[in-house]
């Protein structure tokens, strides 16, 4: 309802033309009048109508004549004629030929009111009908990737290959470790103590989180999503990385532009946003480091995270985690969201983007990266206030 | 060898000298500590350029090399070594992630490769590397060397 009523009239009897106009437009309607066929195609021409009323009985060009120009130029466009007594096989023609309705004379200001609202009824189904298709294709556009995705992650050699990396690397580690307190013991020596005790901790960790990893991979927790502050989860996630920061000679920053400060809620799982932003921040920290950024004297000043939390305009969130670290050649951004997909050697286990996406996901929202190599990147997560079920 | 004269390797009462080549720190660490433990004199390096570096300061018996390291950093460092008339003669054991057969196999995809190969490595231990794996491997490279 919200297209503005415009038509165009078409009718060879100037007394009836100028009577409906009048009534059309007293019922407000925008009309344009054209008194022949050739008229109104040439008006037509110049502004389309979404709605044309005509007669069907004109010298020269007739109303089903102008009906199948109409249809050529505008299928969208809605087609009202005008029979007169006794044409109704002409009526019928025109009905063939995608009219919307047809009034017989003498008019009766409510027939066309009733056949004027089923030709704008008609448009806006056919909108609709559109924007449902567009929106379908997008739906199996995505489905499809994610699919595809999946399949990836079937490729058991890939997988197998990106996974045996890092148990390797951790059994190396375990091993070592205890090779190093065995030594430190027998010998009493303090330094194979403390270096055997900081490998078996560093590694004890990365075995946990990459179990962790892929159990939650395996099985995507459930989201419990209650009001709550948007901002929380990433004051919580500056808080517990500021040390690290500071240590890593990286500056990081909370941002909270345009937020509406304290009552502002929206239905959230605060503490599964808190991992999703930590392993966001976490990653753009390591870009930093990967690009040199570090404490003095061996490190680069200037390296610098940003976590900024602002309202979408649709009313949901916006988390933007951005740095200016090593960023990424497009062949890493491509497989960013594959399984076991790490560029962090020892580091990573592959799965952190991949279980942050799997939280945006359950929120209805979206993730998405802007990056370039040896500038940065920038990790956009939107998440929509009204909670939409997507197909998972 | 085992006749050097001063420009020789210069050899203590222990088993010989090991350089260790690993870009991650734990690896390097516990190679380190296995090697230092048998009596073995040791150094580190965390990439084929500063390993290339160390050995000829270093002079090692033995290089410990991780194959695959990033930027092709493996290779280069054993290219590198035995195109270097003092050192190519350096015994070169090999500790990687990847399996025996795929480890044969990317040697043989290194002899067909342009330029000349570099002599394919003396010895090789899959990681996880054991203390035991490393010493008795090490034992057998050098004891050939001697012989």
């Amino acid at each position: 309802m919200s297209e503005p009523l415009s038509l165009l009239l078409v009718d060879d009897e100037d007394g009836l033309r100028r009577v409906l106009s009048l009534s059309l437009a007293d019922r407000g309607w925008r009309v344009r009048a054209a008194a022949s066929g050739e008229e109104a195609l040439a008006l037509f021409r110049a502004e389309p109508a979404p709605v044309v009323v005509t007669d069907i009985k004109m010298p020269g060009m007739d109303g089903l004549a102008l009906l199948r120009a109409v249809k050529e130029l505008d299928p969208d466009c809605e087609v009202v004629l005008i029979t007169g007594h006794g044409d109704i096989d002409l009526a019928i023609q025109g009905i063939k030929l995608d009219a919307a309705d047809f009034v017989t004379k003498p008019i009766r200001d409510e027939t066309l009111d009733i056949a004027l609202s089923r030709a704008r009824e008609r448009r806006g189904m056919r909108r609709a009908i559109r924007e449902h298709t567009e929106h379908l294709e997008r739906l199996v556009e995505s489905k499809t990737r994610e699919l595809l995705a999946a399949e990836r992650l079937a490729a058991v050699g890939q997988t197998v290959a990106g996974l045996s990396h890092s148990i390797k690397n951790m059994a190396s580690g375990l091993e070592g470790s205890l090779f190093l307190l065995r030594q430190g013991l027998d010998g009493d020596r303090k330094a194979y103590l403390e270096q055997g005790f900081e490998m078996l901790e560093t590694n004890v960790r990365r075995l946990k989180d990459l179990s962790l990893d892929m159990l939650r991979f395996a099985k995507p927790e459930d989201i419990r999503r209650v009001p709550a502050d948007p901002a929380e989860p990433a004051r919580q996630v500056t808080a517990l990385l500021a040390a690290r920061a500071r240590d890593q000679g990286v500056e990081l920053a909370l941002e909270l532009p345009g937020a509406p400060g304290t009552g502002w809620t929206l239905p959230l799982d605060v503490e599964a946003l808190h991992r999703s932003l930590l392993n966001l921040v976490g990653n753009a920290l390591d870009a930093c480091r990967a690009a040199g950024y570090g404490p003095p004297p061996e490190g680069r000043s200037g390296g610098r995270v940003t976590l900024a939390v602002a309202p979408s305009p649709e009313g949901g969130v916006v988390y933007t985690v951005a740095d200016n670290g090593s960023g990424m050649p497009e062949s890493v951004r491509q497989k960013l969201f594959t399984p076991f997909y790490s560029t962090k050697g020892e580091g990573g286990s592959g799965l952190g983007l991949l279980t942050t996406r799997q939280v945006v996901a359950a929120h209805g929202g979206s993730i998405d990266v802007a990056t370039q190599e040896h500038a940065g990147s920038v990790f956009t997560v939107i998440i929509p206030a009204q909670y939409e079920n997507k197909l998972l | 060898m085992a006749i050097g004269g001063a420009s020789g390797p210069t050899r203590g009462l222990g088993p010989g000298r090991v350089l260790v080549v690993d870009d991650e720190m734990h690896l390097r660490l516990f190679i380190k500590a296995v090697f230092e433990s048998a009596g073995y004199e040791t150094a580190t390096a965390r990439d084929g350029e500063e390993g290339l570096e160390k050995a000829r300061a270093f002079k090692p018996d033995l290089v410990s090399l991780d194959l695959m390291m990033p930027n092709q950093g493996g290779v280069r460092f054993l290219t590198g070594l035995r195109a270097d008339p003092e050192l190519c003669a350096t015994k070169v054991l090999v500790v990687s992630a990847i399996e025996g057969a795929t480890f044969n196999h990317s040697l043989a995809l290194l002899s067909a490769g342009p330029g000349p190969a570099p002599a394919p490595p003396d010895g090789y231990v899959e990681k996880p590397p054991t203390a035991q794996r490393l010493l008795s491997e090490a034992q057998r490279i050098l004891a050939q060397g001697a012989a």
